[in-house]
């Protein structure tokens, strides 16, 4: 589904990605864990699009796509889906207004029909109960006003309803008290499917004892030093990163 | 009161002597009536010929699915056929004050060269207005229903309008001025609105200008407020090759407020300059006060807002803001906040930008599966919008912003987009 081969990328001429390679298959979930700096959220960023990202070597390939080529939008409309970990208010933009535009953009462009009104707000009430969205969130400003915790609900609701073949989720635990995070782990862990991938950029293992990883990477100065199951997570709960910077060094 | 005919010539001559404003006064320093004389002559005084616009024809301008009482003036003069008066309050045309009582007449005429933001146009105004709307509603009492004046132009010249609304003690109106016609010739509409309010008197004013491209518009709005009474306004301005809004408010007693929102949306080589003001006299007065313009092709638009805050306003509570958007790298804004105040003790806060559409809600849009156009549209719409959050009648904002987003190229069904 998703394979990422020698990324490079700077920002402002700092590199920050440093030759990343990650094969994600159809189904699996892939954790992606490292200390701050490490170059995760630029991870993130790229696979989704956004400006003020140089790649200077390397390919993405998105079912068998060139991701890198396209852009942000074109990359929601092949199924990719990025949970931001600093999600923006947007007044005045309804946040269904937003949902209904951004799925049936994609339905059109996977050749579907649109969703008419009734449709839509059926599927989005069924969604909003699945993260125990208030509804009166709903028809409010996008992440106006809304508390962190409330922010990073939104975000998942807004997968849940746009049904991406790819989540990114950006330290969407980071901020979270524990009954947050048990509604957004409800969430994700609803929507895996033997189709649907999750990547999860976390500092904590906290988050992989509600969403459980198939792979876990250790992301250390803009590479993936070191891969393996969800033992290995609990691993790093317990020794930190140093001895895996010192395992790839020796 | 000195008579009507007195006041008339006075005014005259006060204008012939000073003549129509010039950039070198530091309040038209960007706005040149110069083209007022040139592109129109005589005409800008001479009234325009009698509408020649049927009833249907005039219907056509107006709000539709808006509950209200309507007022209709074509081409400066009123057009009873087609309005509807209110019953309860009273509600004359100045024409009528003119021919049948100098007295009353004086008053709505009445102009002071010391008032704030006066220039002499306001003079020529009282001069030669012929018609408007005297409004007066009475101590306590509400109107049920907005008044709507509708004003249509479709003849060459000027429509010179007055209008007086005059709110007693606690009583509570909505006014809803409307300017738009299809001129084909330049022509000018010259509006100034009186308004008094009572002790907790509460005005809401609505007020959009959405008239031809070729029509120059001047408008006033002279408001003096009591004890605790509320002037809550929302002035839009979307049309005229040059219009020019001036807003003078007078918090003359303790616990008065006002609230002052403006849209103003220029595009092409159009040119839209707003001016308010105002004057924090009295203790404990309240002023919030938001603008934002959105700016396309060539056009340029202005915006300065002064507040005073006067010896003796202890615990002013006063909020400015102003956001402009640059569509387009040719249009231009001149912005400026000015605060004069005299007083220590008052809350004066005051914000102004000018910008682009924000970099991080586009990509987030974008990540959604919104299209870059489509984005730009929906927060272009959203900044605009924002303004209009407080109208009362939905009818009428949702009239302002088709109104308003035709202006762009919008693709899409803004209804469902706004909170």
């Amino acid at each position: 589904m998703l394979k990422i081969e020698n990324l490079h990328a700077s920002v402002d001429g700092k590199k920050i990605l440093k030759g990343i390679n990650l094969t994600v298959k159809p189904g699996e979930v892939h954790a992606i864990m490292g200390p701050n700096g490490s170059g995760k959220s630029t991870l993130s960023n790229v696979i989704a699009g956004r400006d003020g990202y140089e790649v200077t070597a390397g390919s993405v390939l998105f079912h068998g796509q060139d991701l890198l080529a396209m852009e942000p939008e074109e990359r929601a409309w092949a199924g990719v889906f990025l949970a931001f970990q600093y999600p923006v208010e947007i007044p005045g933009v309804n946040n269904v207004y937003l949902l209904k535009a951004g799925l049936n953009a994609r339905r059109r462009h996977q050749g579907l029909e649109e969703l008419d009104a009734m449709e839509f707000m059926q599927l989005v009430r069924e969604k909003a109960k699945l993260v125990e969205l208030d509804q009166t969130f709903l028809s409010r400003g996008v992440n106006e006003g809304f508390s962190g915790g409330e922010k990073k609900r939104n975000e998942i609701f807004q997968m849940a309803v746009l049904e991406p073949s790819l989540a990114i989720l950006d330290e969407t635990d980071s901020g979270l008290d524990i009954d947050a995070l048990r509604v957004v782990a409800h969430g994700v862990n609803a929507l895996r499917s033997p189709e649907r991938s999750v990547v999860m950029v976390t500092h904590y293992q906290r988050l992989l004892d509600y969403i459980e990883p198939d792979v876990v990477h250790v992301l250390v100065d803009g590479q993936v030093l070191k891969s393996g199951d969800k033992s290995l997570a609990l691993e790093l709960e317990k020794r930190g990163y140093d001895w895996v910077r010192e395992e790839a060094n020796a | 009161m000195p008579k009507l005919a007195d006041i008339r010539k006075e005014a005259w001559d006060a204008f012939e002597q000073v003549g129509l404003p010039t950039t070198r006064q530091e309040e038209w320093k960007y706005t040149s009536l110069a083209r007022l004389g040139s592109v129109l002559g005589e005409a800008w005084w001479t009234p325009a010929a009698p509408t020649s616009l049927s009833v249907a024809d005039i219907e056509a301008f107006a709000i539709p699915n808006l509950d209200a009482w309507r007022v209709v003036f074509a081409d400066g003069r009123l057009v009873e056929s087609a309005s509807s008066l209110p019953e309860g309050a009273s509600l004359t045309p100045l024409s009528e004050l003119i021919s049948t009582n100098g007295e009353q007449a004086a008053t709505a005429l009445q102009w002071q060269a010391d008032a704030a933001l006066f220039n002499a146009t306001v003079a020529a105004n009282s001069a030669l207005a012929e018609d408007g709307l005297c409004l007066c509603i009475a101590d306590g009492l509400k109107l049920a229903r907005p008044v709507y004046m509708l004003h249509v132009n479709s003849n060459p010249g000027a429509a010179h309008l007055r209008h007086g609304l005059w709110l007693g003690s606690q009583a509570e109106a909505h006014v809803i001025e409307h300017y738009a016609g299809v001129n084909e010739e330049s022509g000018l509409t010259h509006a100034v609105t009186l308004v008094h309010l009572g002790q907790g008197a509460q005005l809401s004013h609505d007020r959009l200008q959405d008239e031809s491209l070729k029509q120059f518009h001047l408008g006033r709005l002279d408001v003096t407020q009591l004890r605790d009474s509320h002037f809550i306004s929302h002035a839009v301005a979307l049309g005229a090759s040059l219009s020019r809004l001036d807003i003078a408010v007078d918090l003359s007693d303790t616990g008065a407020a006002c609230t002052l929102n403006g849209l103003y949306m220029p595009t092409g080589r159009q040119h839209c300059d707003h001016h308010t003001q105002i004057d924090h006299r009295a203790a404990h007065c309240t002023s919030r006060e938001n603008y934002r313009g959105v700016l396309d092709g060539r056009a340029h638009g202005v915006f300065n807002g002064k507040i005073v805050v006067h010896i003796g306003a202890s615990g002013t509570d006063s909020a400015q803001s102003n956001a402009n958007l640059l569509l387009s790298d040719k249009a231009e804004i001149d912005a400026k906040p000015e605060l004069v105040i005299h007083h220590d003790d008052v809350k004066a806060a005051h914000g102004c930008t000018v910008g682009q559409l924000d970099d991080k809600q586009l990509f987030y849009l974008k990540s959604r599966g919104i299209s870059e156009d489509q984005a730009r549209q929906m927060l272009t719409f959203a900044f605009a919008d924002e303004v209009l959050t407080g109208m009362g009648q939905l009818a009428l904002r949702r009239f302002i912003e088709r109104a308003a987003f035709s202006k762009l190229p919008l693709d899409m069904d803004a209804e469902a987009l706004v909170t």
